[in-house]
């Protein structure tokens, strides 16, 4: 089960809000390679997988990715509060203001609603694997892009921190699947699928 | 490791180890090596990582954070060690270094974790039945700005 833990894993303090940037930072809320999306691929893909390392490792990430929804729905928080009459009429926010007014939405940047179509769960330990090692690398640069995007310190900071944890977790996604393949068949790792060939 | 108790890195903190003969169409990311370079866990938390040479940064936002010293971000640094420490033992169960690394901030955090609530409030709900009253609503959450306060 999961226990809440009444704090963030990286500090989030915003000075400034700022509507044009929170509604493009929604999309690693809700988006097509959002933090939403990672956590669910993750602790779902857990079930199928044969081995502990495997278990372990989508486990741990999956929990963390819960920890970046959190800070990424903080910062999008941050970035609306107190906002004046002209503010909700900044392009690109109105339009998100007026289903949502200032409450955290799981969505694309687009306005698309977060989509379970985004992610996959193959039940195939190396298929899952390598859609892991892509699906961090779409993150990775998601917050590149918010990097040139913003051009507020506070928010920087933050984006930097979960950008790097992506390139971790890719790391981690790569020794996972070189610990899956000395387990199977070492002259066709595609053998078998051992999450469901007995 | 080797039997003075160092370990050799051949290849240096910003490269890992390949199989040697690989087999064809499967992918591969090297595996890091035992013994890589650590942060100071208030490093770790101000790059994203423990490990310097896993800290690849892009170009708008290449230097580490300036955090403030506080017991928030004290008690984020110990934990995110923590966190960091156990991801890399899930691929890397065999490093005895690491895990001996890894007992210690689990202790030490544990110990942050007793003294911030003592003083800051409960940070979760069984840590919040061991109080007098119920202080598990007092505000701030965790999402709210506080001027000069917990995050």
């Amino acid at each position: 089960m999961f226990v809440y833990e009444k704090k963030l894993q990286y500090p989030v303090r915003i000075k400034n809000s700022n509507p044009k940037l929170a509604s493009v930072i929604i999309s690693q809320y809700g988006g097509p390679d959002g933090e939403l999306g990672a956590s669910l691929r993750y602790l779902s893909q857990r079930y199928s997988m044969p081995y502990p390392e495997l278990k372990g490792l989508l486990t741990d990430i999956g929990t963390e990715e819960l920890g970046h929804l959190e800070m990424v729905g903080t910062l999008v928080h941050q970035l609306t509060r107190n906002l004046s009459d002209s503010q909700i009429k900044t392009a690109g926010f109105d339009a998100y203001f007026v289903d949502h007014t200032t409450g955290v939405y799981p969505q694309f940047a687009s306005g698309y609603p977060w989509s379970a179509s985004t992610m996959q769960v193959t039940g195939d330990v190396i298929a899952d694997l390598t859609e892991d090692l892509a699906a961090e690398q779409k993150a990775r640069l998601t917050y590149d892009n918010i990097l040139r995007l913003s051009d507020d310190p506070d928010v920087n900071d933050v984006i930097r921190f979960l950008r790097e944890r992506e390139i971790v977790h890719f790391q981690r996604f790569g020794e996972a699947i070189e610990l899956a393949k000395q387990r199977l068949d070492q002259k066709n790792i595609y053998f078998t699928n051992p999450a469901f060939d007995k | 490791m080797n039997s003075d108790g160092t370990t050799s890195r051949p290849c240096g903190d910003a490269c890992g180890t390949m199989p040697s003969c690989a087999p064809l169409a499967v992918p591969y990311v090297p595996f890091q090596q035992q013994g890589s370079q650590k942060y100071s866990q208030a490093d770790a938390l101000a790059n994203g990582t423990l490990f310097p040479g896993l800290n690849l940064p892009f170009h708008l936002k290449a230097d580490a954070s300036q955090l403030p010293d506080n017991h928030s971000t004290q008690l984020q640094a110990l934990f995110f060690v923590v966190t960091e420490l156990g991801m890399y033992l899930d691929t890397h169960k065999d490093d005895a270094e690491a895990f001996q690394l890894f007992r210690q901030y689990a202790e030490l955090a544990k110990e942050g974790k007793r003294r911030y609530e003592e003083m800051h409030g409960p940070l979760t709900q069984l840590s919040a039945g061991q109080e007098a009253a119920y202080r598990w609503l007092d505000d701030p959450w965790p999402w709210e700005l506080q001027e000069g306060g917990a995050n």
